[in-house]
């Protein structure tokens, strides 16, 4: 396995208590394997993300437990200088907004260079000419022309299209996206998903891709992982999750999007609003806006129950969830 | 509702340029920003307009200029056969009260320092005759109930509320004055999807309780086909295709609309083998350097020489004029022809293409 | 609603936040009233409002009622020395140059043998008044120009933005040298004329940037599209969102126009003995520090007291209107 959570736990400590932001998540990455974690705002699925990369704030945040294995090693018992050389290098993060997140007084050729001169020890005009390569490699047009440029100077997709670029320049082992198109617009985020995907198989990374979007998830995932209230609540190859989901959330967020195909009668909709993660309800943290909920549910905190060999429902009721009424 | 119906708002060459000006005390005009460029169409009563289209295509420029906000640099907006953009004064503070905005940030949309009592019965404040002053306070609590929240959250600040319930806030400011016409702008898009779906089936559930008319900005295509019965869609400052909404997502005539569709990620993994995605080459062009002839030409596989000349008429396509079925209505282009491009969901079906014939009239 | 509360609010509005903010207090005491009347037995209990709740907030914070209560009794102490000071600031006997404590002189005697006491209290009226006054004048005309040029923009505000960068230019002290000292009258007002001149360019700016700020936020679009006029959007919702750096650029300027009518006294522009002013007295003692260092000690320590006082109410009533940090 190339990287592993192990029951992760993250608490951020504010002015107005302790809010439980990840609450005992694992899961796992294989190389050439993309895992998206799909989950709404404050579900957690950023947050672990961070800790992964080590770009945790800290305070306010605070790792209270678990392991994140990476290659076989805890690496949050490595020092932060063994870190530092893992990151970039073996692995990497794109953002969701690549206008802050790349320097707006370096040049993108710099920036991109910046990498080989850090972390191969390479002249500046060899760091130069790579990111020239890279650049065509992320199929910007003119690349030697603009590699001069400044990051306002492009579009929002071609931005992206940098912040990939820097993010595979070391081809790095694993990939993490958080909501890489989520600023885009439709047609700009197809090429950035494709090409995202094409590098994904060329470079035989694990990717992982943090998102909201049903519909990307669908499109480019192979496994699944769905985040509420700072813990996995599904994790499912893909299809089989689509096809029929084992979790009462899960079901919620699928039949709650429109869609394209043909015109529905009114929406299904989850009620009632994310819990508070100051104050997360007992047993399951769902069961307040869960329609199947039982007296169980709000005393016992269910399990990751093993659905098939592949998948995991933290549902004391998946079974008839997953067979339960039609759509 | 059928789009013959009584218009309640007829938009006619509608069009906003910002000029781009140099210079601190004698500015000097170097170009403009020609955000939206001619746009035509008519909302009738009850009815919903869908506008969809990429950012900077200019469809939240055509909702400020809907609620004057802005004045249209040429054009009308007749609400009600009477043109609302030369209005000013008393007359134009009565038509605001029969057009009603709702913005899309729930964050920015709610004065921070007011309470959530004094945000939704400014209205009256604003139009003392719309209700009396003794009664404002129960109708308050009554629009919040109409919008799902509790009646007692008066006294509460907006930071106090979720997005959603923000959102909610923002809408019963929109009726309190109960207008005829709601111009929502991307109110669902800075929403998680669990609560889009409740915002959606509130608009919807409002427009049948207070026959309200909506105009829906969105860049979500799946969403603006669930709430609109009909659905312009923009690209750079004009509508380059309309109709229906079975006309325009299953049987699309403009390479644009067309590409757009192919690229709506689908949540459903069976159809990642079916689907035929079409990727447009480059990016939209700058507004303020807008392509001759059809401003599309630049993105399309399908132009040539007659489109670098001509700017297309947004019409029923020679192609199609006197036929019948789905693929005749309006697109501005020169070649249309129809295309399937929205896979069907969850049970299979046959490839994604193939029924562009379906018509018969083939382009000439 | 009884009207009496309100009352120290308004003072404070009027002290730290200027001209715009000043008609929004008065506004919100006007409306408040209204539907507090036949309808406020409803389930919800009274309406609040900002300022009521605002208000509500200060009364429980201990800083804010120490703060205020250093003012009431500066103010007091301004109004009517004789109250707790006996004797005359003016009358010096030179036999007791420098001498320490003693009786009916508790702070001891400067170097031309006044009574320190005395002096410190007698001087705090023009040192309150200067600060309180040039304070005000400086937010109500900077925060009143800057506010209308941030929301109106166009022609006024590149005109006013260049006047400003003018006034920006002209050095304070050369300029309070080279124009005070055309001045003959011994009074306050010219000093607080020439800080009001000086000064409000600085108010002015930070009203401009943050009014504009405010008037991008979308609430402003809706109250807009409601039909709301000029006024109302100013009052209701542009000045309350952008008072906050107002408030706090206005509270630190009235400790520094305390200390500029010290050291324009000191140069002999400001005030002239037989004037009484805490800068008037910290300049004449500094001299003498190594000697006498209780006849500097305690007209600075009132400085310091009085200038910490001003900045901690500020900051209070910033958080106070800040619904966030409640």
């Amino acid at each position: 396995m190339l990287l592993e959570v192990r029951d992760l736990h993250v608490e951020f400590r504010t002015r107005d208590g302790v809010a439980k932001a990840v609450n005992g998540v694992s899961y796992a990455v294989d190389e050439g394997e993309t895992l998206a974690v799909l989950g709404e705002s404050g579900s957690g699925k950023s947050v672990t993300a961070q800790a992964v990369m080590g770009i945790l704030d800290t305070p306010p945040g605070r790792i209270t437990g678990g392991q994140i294995l990476f290659e076989g090693r805890d690496l949050l018992r490595l020092k932060e200088e063994e870190r530092r050389r893992i990151r970039g290098a073996d692995m990497a993060m794109i953002f969701q907004d690549a206008l802050s997140a790349l320097n707006p007084v370096v040049s993108v050729g710099d920036q991109l260079g910046e990498m080989f001169v850090v972390h191969r020890g390479m002249s500046k005009k060899d760091a130069r000419a790579r990111a020239v390569e890279l650049m065509e490699r992320v199929r910007i047009p003119g690349a030697a022309q603009r590699v001069r440029d400044y990051p306002h100077q492009f579009s929002g997709g071609m931005r992206q299209r940098i912040m990939i670029a820097m993010a595979l320049a070391l081809e790095p082992a694993l990939v993490i996206a958080d909501e890489p198109t989520t600023a885009l617009d439709v047609t700009v985020q197809a090429q950035v998903m494709d090409l995202l995907a094409e590098l994904q198989r060329e470079y035989r990374m694990g990717l992982i891709l943090i998102t909201h979007d049903l519909g990307v998830v669908a499109d480019v995932a192979d496994r699944i992982a769905v985040m509420y209230a700072g813990r996995i609540v599904e994790s499912a190859p893909v299809r089989d999750l689509y096809k029929a989901p084992a979790h009462p959330y899960t079901r919620g967020l699928l039949d709650s999007i429109p869609r394209l195909d043909q015109k529905g009668q009114e929406l299904y909709a989850i009620k009632g609003l994310p819990p508070n993660l100051m104050n997360i309800p007992p047993g399951c943290a769902f069961h307040p806006r869960c329609p199947m909920a039982q007296d169980v549910c709000r005393t016992d905190e269910p399990a990751l129950y093993a659905v098939s060999p592949a998948r995991g429902s933290a549902c004391h009721f998946w079974r008839e969830c997953l067979h339960g009424p039609e759509q | 509702m059928a789009p013959s119906s009584e218009p309640i708002l007829q938009v006619s060459g509608l069009v906003k340029h910002y000029p781009l000006t140099r210079g601190v005390l004698f500015r000097k005009q170097i170009g403009a920003v020609r955000a939206v460029d001619g746009v035509d169409f008519t909302l009738g009563r009850g009815e919903t307009l869908g506008v969809v289209g990429e950012s900077g295509c200019g469809k939240s420029t055509v909702a400020k200029l809907l609620c004057n906000l802005e004045r249209p640099t040429a054009g009308a907006i007749r609400f009600k056969g009477e043109d609302i953009t030369r209005l000013s004064g008393r007359a134009l503070k009565a038509v605001r009260r029969n057009i009603q905005m709702v913005f899309q940030d729930p964050y920015t949309s709610l004065n921070p320092r007011m309470t959530v009592g004094d945000i939704v019965g400014e209205p009256y404040d604003i139009h003392p005759e719309a209700a009396p002053k003794g009664d404002r306070r129960r109708r308050v609590q009554e629009l919040l109930d109409v919008v799902g929240l509790n009646p007692e959250y008066v006294n509460r600040y907006p930071h106090q509320f979720s997005g959603g319930q923000r959102q909610r806030i923002g809408i019963a400011r929109g009726l309190a004055l109960r207008p005829e016409v709601i111009v929502a702008d991307e109110p669902v898009s800075a929403l998680d999807v669990s609560v889009q779906a409740q915002v959606i089936n509130l608009l919807d559930r409002l427009q049948s309780e207070f026959d309200l008319s909506y105009v829906f900005i969105a860049h979500d295509l799946s969403i603006v086909r669930h709430i609109s019965d009909r659905v312009g869609v923009m690209y750079l400052g004009r509508i380059m295709e309309t109709g229906r909404d079975a006309e325009i997502y299953d049987h699309p005539t403009h390479p644009y609309t067309q590409a757009l569709l192919s690229a709506v990620p689908v949540p459903d993994p069976e159809a990642r083998d079916r689907r035929e995605r079409i990727i447009l080459a480059g990016d939209v062009p700058s507004p303020t350097n807008i392509p001759s002839g059809c401003r599309f030409r630049t993105r399309c596989w399908k132009a040539r020489e007659r489109c670098v000349v001509e700017v297309p008429a947004l019409a029923v396509p020679e192609a199609f004029r006197g036929g019948t079925g789905s693929a005749v209505h309006d697109s501005a282009c020169h070649f249309a022809e129809e295309l399937r491009v929205v896979p069907a969901q969850g049970a299979a079906e046959g490839p994604a293409q193939g029924v562009a014939e379906e018509n018969g009239s083939g382009p000439g | 609603m009884p009207e009496q509360p309100y009352e120290p609010e308004r003072a404070i509005a009027g002290t730290g936040m200027g001209g715009a903010m000043d008609l929004a207090a008065s506004e919100a005491t006007t409306l408040e009233p209204a539907p507090a009347g036949p309808l406020g037995t409803g389930p919800v209990g009274k309406p609040r409002s900002l300022w009521s709740d605002a208000w509500r907030d200060l009364r429980r914070n201990p800083v804010f009622l120490l703060c205020a209560l250093v003012i009431v009794f500066l103010v007091f102490v301004s109004l009517w020395p004789s109250a707790i000071a006996s004797g005359s600031p003016l009358t010096c006997d030179l036999a007791r140059s420098q001498d320490g404590p003693g009786p009916g002189a508790p702070f001891g005697y400067d170097g031309q043998g006044c009574n320190v006491y005395t002096r410190t209290v007698y001087g705090a009226r023009t040192s309150v008044t200067v600060g309180v006054l040039a304070t005000l004048g400086v937010s109500v005309l900077g925060s009143v120009l800057g506010g209308l040029a941030g929301y109106f923009g166009g022609v006024w505000d590149a005109i006013l933005s260049r006047i400003t960068d003018i006034f920006f230019a002209i050095p304070v002290v050369l300029g309070g040298l080279v124009l005070l000292s055309v001045v003959t009258s011994n009074t306050v007002w010219p000093v607080i004329g020439f800080m009001v001149l000086l000064g409000w360019p600085q108010i002015s700016r930070i009203a401009r940037g943050s009014v504009i700020t405010a008037k991008q936020h979308d609430y402003v679009q809706a109250a807009r599209a409601l039909g709301a006029s000029d006024t109302r959007i100013l009052l209701r919702h542009i000045a309350p969102n952008a008072v906050a750096p107002v408030i706090v650029v206005a509270t630190i300027a009235l400790g520094t126009y305390i200390a500029l009518e010290a050291t324009l006294s000191y140069l002999g522009v400001g005030l002239k003995p037989p004037s009484v002013s805490w800068g008037i007295d910290i300049s004449a003692a500094s001299p003498y520090i190594r000697n006498a260092p209780h006849a500097l000690l305690w007209p600075s320590g009132a400085l310091a007291v009085t200038v910490l006082a001003f900045i901690m109410l500020g900051d209070a009533v910033r958080d106070a209107l800040d619904p966030k940090l409640r």
